[in-house]
């Protein structure tokens, strides 16, 4: 005897298939590491010089300016000799300071601690 | 009678958290060429700050004893007497040798213990050795039962002078740890410590005039901070002058002339954390000259510095501002 089949309620359907939530998730995840690597790679790396292939390394008769940093101060080894009319400067020599030469008058109060030149005698 | 209270603290003033200045109890006496004064912060305990003060004096009055060269007795004395190249001497001569070695070294070999014929021939007392051939090679080694065996070159004789005020002066200072506020005066090189909340108004003589002062510094440690330690020292040309014919000399001889100094600094006070330093640097500072002097001093990092010039000029190192009384 076949079993007898119970009919669902009236207008109910069955729910249609859902998709597969992976290849999603999968898609967006591979996406915003490749997003997160470029990001870090154009933060971590800084611009180099360029490399034989690029082309900022050709050669300045076709119209690419070259821009050098000038060289202000450069500081000597042992043995080095400085560039042909470059200023040495003597590391030793002293620092400028800042100098008072005004000194405030002092506050008129009471002081019993003074010092002084060995030998002076204090009123 | 709450809702008085609450309205009474609200319209107090803030408190006052400025250090208080320190009135203290002093206690002086004639010592070492000069004087010698222990300064206590001592409030209401006066007849013990004078016990331990007169205590402390007369145990730095020992030690210099030990070490001056004016006294026949001494054991500095007895070192320069001796005519061999190595010998034996106390712990404490041995101690204020190596401070010696020490200021060498800090003064870049500007302050030298080893030139007591150049400034007995500055005073007219002696012929000088001839500039730069003064024989000041020595050294010193540690010895049996806490003595020291001092090593020189034939001729070597020392001059203790500041370098021993300055350690007498730290040294006393340490003696007096129960005083979290006192001050050692070792013939105007200062050992000071101040407590919490309290300070110290420190007045830096004036060569010119009697009594007059450059500048008052204030050393003051902090209320809700510990205890500070300072040294204070000065150094100059225009106390201890010898009139030679129509040359004067002073008594700060440069090492590398074995001559007085020639220096436009008259004098030089140095404040950073011991008596000891703060004399060398002091010295160092006149040797060497305003514009080297004041390099120096900056390269060695101390906490305040005024020079007074022969030019009239008072200067300073900047660190120095937040120093000097308002």
């Amino acid at each position: 005897m076949a079993p007898l089949s119970v009919p669902g309620p009236t207008g109910m359907r069955p729910a249609p298939p859902r998709p597969n939530p992976n290849r999603l998730r999968f898609a967006l995840g591979t996406g915003g590491v490749a997003a997160l690597s470029m990001l870090l790679t154009a933060i971590a790396v800084p611009p180099s010089a360029a490399s034989p292939s690029s082309p900022a390394a050709t050669p300045a008769s076709q119209a690419t300016v070259t821009q050098q940093r000038p060289i202000q101060y450069v500081q000597l080894a042992a043995g080095q000799a400085p560039p042909p009319g470059a200023r040495v400067i003597d590391a030793k020599a002293p620092k400028p300071i800042t100098i008072v030469t005004t000194v405030p008058a002092p506050a008129q109060q009471p002081v019993v601690v003074r010092t002084t030149q060995s030998g002076t005698v204090v009123p | 009678m709450i809702a008085a209270d609450r309205q009474a603290r609200a319209t107090r003033a803030p408190r006052d958290t400025r250090p208080t200045p320190i009135v203290p109890v002093s206690v002086a006496t004639a010592a070492m060429g000069g004087r010698l004064v222990v300064h206590l912060a001592a409030a209401s305990e006066e007849r013990r700050a004078r016990h331990d003060a007169e205590r402390v004096l007369s145990r730095i009055i020992r030690w210099a004893d030990r070490l001056s060269r004016h006294l026949d007795t001494s054991e500095l004395s007895a070192l320069n007497a001796d005519p061999r190249a190595t010998v034996t001497v106390g712990p404490t001569l041995g101690a204020v040798l190596c401070a010696g070695l020490d200021a060498g070294q800090e003064s870049v070999g500007l302050v030298d213990i080893a030139l007591l014929d150049a400034r007995l021939a500055a005073e007219g007392l002696a012929d000088g050795p001839p500039a730069g051939t003064a024989p000041r090679d020595w050294s010193i080694a540690r010895g049996p039962r806490r003595t020291a065996v001092v090593h020189r070159a034939p001729g070597v004789r020392f001059d203790l002078g500041g370098v021993a005020k300055g350690w007498l002066a730290d040294r006393g200072l340490d003696l007096l740890s129960a005083w979290p506020s006192a001050v050692i005066d070792a013939d105007g090189d200062l050992a000071v410590r101040c407590a919490p909340g309290q300070l110290w108004a420190v007045a830096l003589d004036d060569p010119r005039t009697d009594g007059a002062a450059l500048a008052v510094l204030h050393l003051a440690a902090p209320r809700d901070g510990q205890a500070v330690r300072w040294g204070v020292a000065t150094s100059g040309t225009s106390v201890h002058r010898w009139r030679h014919g129509d040359l004067v000399h002073h008594h700060l001889i440069d090492p590398r002339t074995s001559a007085p100094a020639i220096t436009d600094v008259v004098q030089a006070t140095v404040v950073c954390g011991s008596a000891l330093r703060s004399e060398a640097l002091a010295k160092t500072a006149v040797i060497a000259g305003s514009v080297d002097g004041m390099a120096l001093l900056e390269r060695a990092g101390v906490q305040g510095a005024v020079i007074l010039t022969e030019r009239g000029e008072t200067l300073a190192l900047p660190q120095t501002l937040a120093l000097l009384a308002a």
